[in-house]
């Protein structure tokens, strides 16, 4: 190395910044054990905002406040979150409505029992959160607005959903006592890869996607809650 | 844990030595580090500390946000200084073309920079001298884009990441130092032997 006359420094000095590159990775993958951000099982959800209506008014929904950072698996108490991505002019979304309907009311613990699920015992679990977030599909006959989205969720007013076809207050079930966030800008819908209408994602209190829709074989929202969500029915 | 302000302040003070060493003020520490004798000396010392804070507190950005993905709080405070608040937003924490983490992208780019800051100070007279410290000046001048964009998402979000304006900070001062060594080129005191033997006989600049 003493004769090599060609030797050039530039070598020397990459070495070393990828020495210390390399010094710094094994560092981050010995002291850290990072989550990737997504919508399949295991990751963390994207965010989730925007204004969103509750039943008396609109105002600003931010997913990380149902968020329990220090959740662990033993912990019954903190509150689940389950994403409902639908459109009110979609028909199957129109057609859910009354199962979304027993599924929030009995896991956000408004009643003791559950239709689909005669004989049930009430719902010890923790709470699960629903929301909705309503957005306009690029399909013609899917205009939405903010009073079809107030009219689909308080079964009020005379705005027509499911493609026109049907009256908003006409749809199954009760009034959906969980809140409804405005997406017809599809922000949300995007963030979360969503194709389709309607797709369900069981969100654990910290965050991370414990359940979807898309790839659950037939199970419905309510047989992953009971399983997942650590209730003894 | 160790608080995160007290590492911050680890990190804030050989950044303010590198800044100080590129400015014509840090003549003064040549008769206390005969190292320093030079000011291309003193430029390219405190460009190579000034960049390689950058690629630490980049490294340290980067372990907050793995650390906040595992769902800890690292410094989450409710003042508006709160770096949890701003590397643990998944809207915002990656860039937004390859979805990268920022610290990683800042690891790269310091990682970039350092590599041609440390080849030209061992071979300050190569014939690729110049280009280097011109590449180092384009890369630094084009992070000032990318800084604008990140301190929109902190004017947003209403929040501040201490360790992502560290280094923005050093983004900045390795600019100035880019420049510096173009401008040192150009006027002709880039040659150190000659700066010296200046200095020795006493009329020449430090």
């Amino acid at each position: 190395m003493l004769n090599d006359t060609e030797a050039d420094v530039r070598t020397d000095a990459a070495i070393k910044i990828a020495a210390m590159f390399f010094i710094a990775i094994m560092f981050l993958a010995v002291t850290t054990d990072p989550i990737a951000t997504g919508t399949q099982v295991n990751e963390r959800a994207p965010a989730l905002e925007g204004m969103m209506y509750n039943g008396s008014g609109w105002s600003s929904f931010n997913m990380q406040d149902y968020i329990t950072s220090n959740w662990t698996s033993e912990d019954r108490v903190s509150p689940w979150l389950l994403v409902d991505f639908m459109d009110t002019d979609c028909p199957y979304c129109y057609r859910a409505t009354g199962t979304v309907y027993d599924d929030s009311m009995y896991f956000m613990k408004y009643s003791n029992t559950h239709p689909a699920y005669p004989g049930i015992a009430p719902w010890d679990g923790p709470v699960v959160n629903f929301v909705g977030s309503a957005t306009e599909l690029d399909i013609p006959d899917h205009e939405t607005s903010r009073d079809e989205i107030k009219a689909f969720r308080d079964k009020s007013g005379s705005e027509m959903c499911n493609q026109g076809n049907s009256a908003c207050d006409a749809r199954d079930g009760g009034v959906h006592r969980f809140p409804y966030i405005d997406d017809i800008d599809q922000d949300n819908m995007k963030a979360w890869k969503v194709s389709g209408t309607p797709q369900y994602y069981l969100v654990q209190p910290d965050g991370i996607v414990a359940w979807r829709s898309i790839d659950s074989n037939g199970e419905t929202v309510a047989d992953a809650i009971l399983r997942l969500a650590g209730g003894q029915p | 844990m160790v608080d995160q302000n007290i590492i911050l302040l680890g990190y804030i003070v050989p950044l303010a030595f590198g800044a100080y060493l590129l400015t014509p003020a840090s003549s003064s520490v040549a008769s206390s580090m005969p190292t320093l004798h030079s000011k291309r000396r003193r430029l390219m010392a405190g460009l190579n500390l000034t960049l390689l804070i950058g690629f630490i507190v980049s490294v340290h950005t980067l372990w907050i946000s793995n650390k906040i993905s595992e769902g800890a709080a690292v410094c989450s405070t409710a003042t508006v200084f709160s770096c949890d608040d701003v590397l643990g937003n998944t809207q915002y924490n990656t860039d937004p073309v390859f979805g990268i983490s920022w610290g990683l992208l800042g690891m790269l780019a310091f990682g970039l920079l350092l590599f041609f800051a440390n080849s030209v100070s061992k071979e300050p007279d190569a014939l690729w001298a110049r280009r280097y410290m011109q590449f180092g000046m384009v890369l630094t001048a084009g992070g000032m884009g990318v800084i604008a964009l990140l301190v929109s998402y902190e004017v947003r979000m209403e929040k501040i990441c201490q360790f992502c304006t560290t280094a923005h900070a050093a983004n900045i001062i390795g600019l100035f130092g880019f420049w510096r060594a173009g401008k040192m080129m150009d006027a002709g005191e880039w040659n150190d032997k000659e700066a010296k033997e200046a200095s020795k006989s006493g009329g020449g600049r430090s």
